[in-house]
């Protein structure tokens, strides 16, 4: 009986003996952690990874709240200028120091469309449903752009829209006339418009070449130089 | 010399990359937006006259600019707004400064100098601001004694045109019936309302007025010799008022005519004693005379196409009154309206493109529009109240038409896409049967 008893004070030692020498290395390798932490750089993001948003504006949720300081807020260009429409290829990540300020048409057209919801009248046409549609010589219809493009492209339709008057009496027919623009970087239309095909209405054309004109300066487009612009008098087209 | 072609044929190749990335970018795609009408800065004239007269030049562009806003095309612009001189200075003397009218969303500016001694007489600029390109200059003249609002009118057509290819109306006149004052007589007017005379003062019964190609005469239907219908001429031209087929005696009652757009001949609708009326195609003075329809139905209300090469007419041949389509030697006729059972007085559009005419559904008269083929027919103007007696304008952008929409029956003017109504009479009385006139000479 005692022989039991001493075997189950040596277990008890043991047991002891392994429990304080796992403690010990336990602490020590925290304490070597802690002291060893102010040399780890740090993983917290950079304040200034450009951040590229996909989906439409509409479908971010808030981000929940964390007690870490506030990194600076990306450019606001960057979120206005993004096509709202499908998911577009993704260009590699390059710096954008010199984004141009958010198009108040973009708001204008914000702001008439919520109105328009109110009042229940029905959507002006949109003809981009899916990828930015292109019409351009030696370029597919349809055929996909980059973002930067597309942005540029419905900005720059919304804008030459609101400097174009079209009275019913074009309207009424159906014209098509094609215009090649040249605009510096900061979309001023340099010299004049030339048209490339006539629409069969001379006033329609001059009326286009005069819209244009009035437009300047359009959105600063992606690259300066030449670029097309086709007018169509068809409201449903 | 190696290097320097070397360089060349450099440019050569960068060049030509350039211009295929050029042609290589996607297009921006347009279509319209709200924007339907040009804004004009109006200046006041500059008054050149010997003796000016205070308000006269202001009280000219008030002309102008209510004879541009009938236009539905251009839109004056507040004077408020200018940033450019309110006045005309010298016409040709002082340099246009386009931002300044540009930045105030104007599309246009139109400066003049008016001048009233032995004859009065208007000289006009109208600038493209966007380009700063001069688009009209132009000079008008008028007996010292006319109404210089004509000349107003005249001149906002010519700027309408300058901008869309199409002249205004504004300068056009509408004859029509009134019993104003008492009976029904002959009126004309202009066309946006203003300045209403009457054409006959004979105390009978006449109706529907038609204008000569020219614009001299209106001929129309007066019950004043025996109380038969018979056509009548009213002039201010060459033309010789009085009655028309004259040669045909008494043998005819005749119900309505209409010149041909070349002035050489009239349809008319009349009838033999005892028979139904037909249409027939006669000259001014009874000569030529040649039955275009022989049918045991009535054949009435002819309407020429602007070639002169058909007519449409009404005929109840299928027992109800329908429009159908001829040709001018009466062959090749043929139905064009089977949308419900009543259609008629149709209006052969100046550009072709369609016959208006009134059509009953469901106990109102209402205007509709069909292509002479028959193949589209859209409703143009509705009202409870009902719609009557459909002219176009002689630019094809406008129809007008009679309703009692207000009680009393008044002239109505309407843009051809139904939108744009605009109430032109506000006598006492009732104001029917309008009839568009052709472009002043």
């Amino acid at each position: 009986m005692r022989e039991v008893a001493v075997r189950l004070d040596e277990a008890r030692r043991r047991e002891f003996r392994y429990s304080l020498a796992g403690s010990t290395g336990l602490h020590g390798l925290v304490f070597l952690v802690l002291a060893l932490a102010p040399v780890i750089p740090s993983m917290s993001p950079p304040a200034s990874i450009p951040v590229r948003l996909v989906a439409p504006a509409a479908a971010l949720r808030p981000a929940p709240a964390v007690s870490r300081p506030k990194p600076p807020k990306p450019p606001k260009p960057a979120l206005t200028v993004l096509p709202t429409e499908p998911v577009m290829p993704k260009p590699a990540a390059k710096p954008k120091p010199e984004e141009p300020p958010p198009p108040a048409e973009q708001e204008y057209e914000d702001v008439l469309e919520r109105l328009r919801s109110e009042l229940g009248e029905p959507a002006p046409e949109e003809p981009e449903a899916g990828p930015v549609e292109t019409a351009a010589v030696g370029v597919a219809r349809g055929a996909p752009v980059s973002p930067e493009v597309a942005a540029w492209l419905k900005n720059a339709r919304i804008h030459v829209r609101r400097n174009w008057v079209v009275p019913p009496a074009f309207e009424m027919q159906v014209l098509v006339a094609e215009i090649r623009v040249n605009l510096d970087a900061a979309g001023y239309v340099r010299g004049m418009p030339k048209v490339e095909r006539r629409s069969g209405n001379p006033w329609y054309d001059e009326n286009v070449v005069r819209s244009i004109q009035k437009a300047s300066p359009l959105p600063a487009p992606p690259e300066a130089g030449k670029w097309t612009f086709v007018f169509y008098s068809d409201r449903d087209r | 010399m190696r290097s320097l072609v070397i360089c060349t044929l450099a440019l050569a190749v960068l060049g030509t990359a350039a211009v295929g990335r050029a042609q290589d970018r996607p297009a921006v795609l347009v279509t319209p937006g709200s924007a339907r009408t040009f804004k004009a800065a109006v200046q006041s004239f500059r008054d050149g006259s010997a003796t000016p007269k205070l308000g006269r030049a202001e009280e000219f562009r008030g002309w102008l600019e209510a004879a541009l806003t009938y236009s539905n095309v251009i839109e004056p612009l507040k004077h408020a707004a200018f940033l450019g001189p309110e006045r005309t200075g010298a016409l040709d003397g002082e340099d246009v400064v386009c931002s300044d009218w540009s930045q105030i969303g104007a599309d246009a500016l139109v400066q003049g100098e008016l001048t009233l001694d032995t004859e009065f007489a208007v000289e006009i600029r109208v600038w493209d601001t966007a380009r700063c390109t001069r688009l009209v200059r132009k000079r008008y003249r008028q007996p010292a004694s006319a109404d210089p609002g004509v000349v107003a009118r005249r001149i906002a057509d010519d700027v309408v045109e300058s901008f869309i290819g199409v002249r205004g109306v504004a300068a056009t006149e509408i004859a029509f019936v009134s019993n104003r004052k008492g009976t029904s007589e002959i009126y004309v007017m202009g066309a946006d309302g203003s300045n209403p005379r009457s054409a006959t003062a004979n105390g009978s019964i006449n109706r529907f007025p038609s204008w000569s190609p020219d614009g001299d005469s209106i001929v129309y239907t007066s019950y004043r010799h025996q109380d038969r219908p018979l056509l009548f001429l009213s002039s201010r031209g060459r033309g010789r008022p009085g009655r028309l087929l004259r040669r045909l005696g008494d043998a005819y009652s005749e119900y309505r005519g209409v010149f041909a757009p070349d002035g050489s001949h009239l349809a008319v609708a009349m009838s033999a004693p005892d028979r139904a009326s037909e249409i027939y195609r006669v000259r001014p003075d009874g000569r030529d005379l040649r039955a275009l329809t022989r049918s045991t139905a009535i054949d009435v209300a002819p309407a020429w196409s602007p070639d002169g090469s058909q007519l449409a007419f009404v005929s109840d041949r299928s027992g109800s009154p329908q429009v159908y389509v001829m040709e001018a030697d009466g062959s090749s006729q043929r139905r064009l309206t089977f949308q419900g059972p009543y259609n008629t007085h149709p209006a052969w559009s100046p550009d072709g493109k369609w016959i208006a005419y009134e059509s009953r559904i469901g106990g109102q008269f209402d205007i509709w529009l069909i292509d002479p083929e028959g193949t589209v027919n859209v409703p143009l103007v509705q009202h409870p109240r009902g719609d009557e007696s459909p002219t176009w304008a002689p630019n094809s952008r406008k129809v007008a038409f009679s309703s009692r929409r207000r009680g009393r029956a008044d002239i109505y003017v309407i843009d051809v896409n139904g939108e744009n109504l605009h109430r032109t009479t506000r006598s006492g009385g009732d104001d029917t049967s309008p009839s568009w006139g052709p472009f002043p000479r």
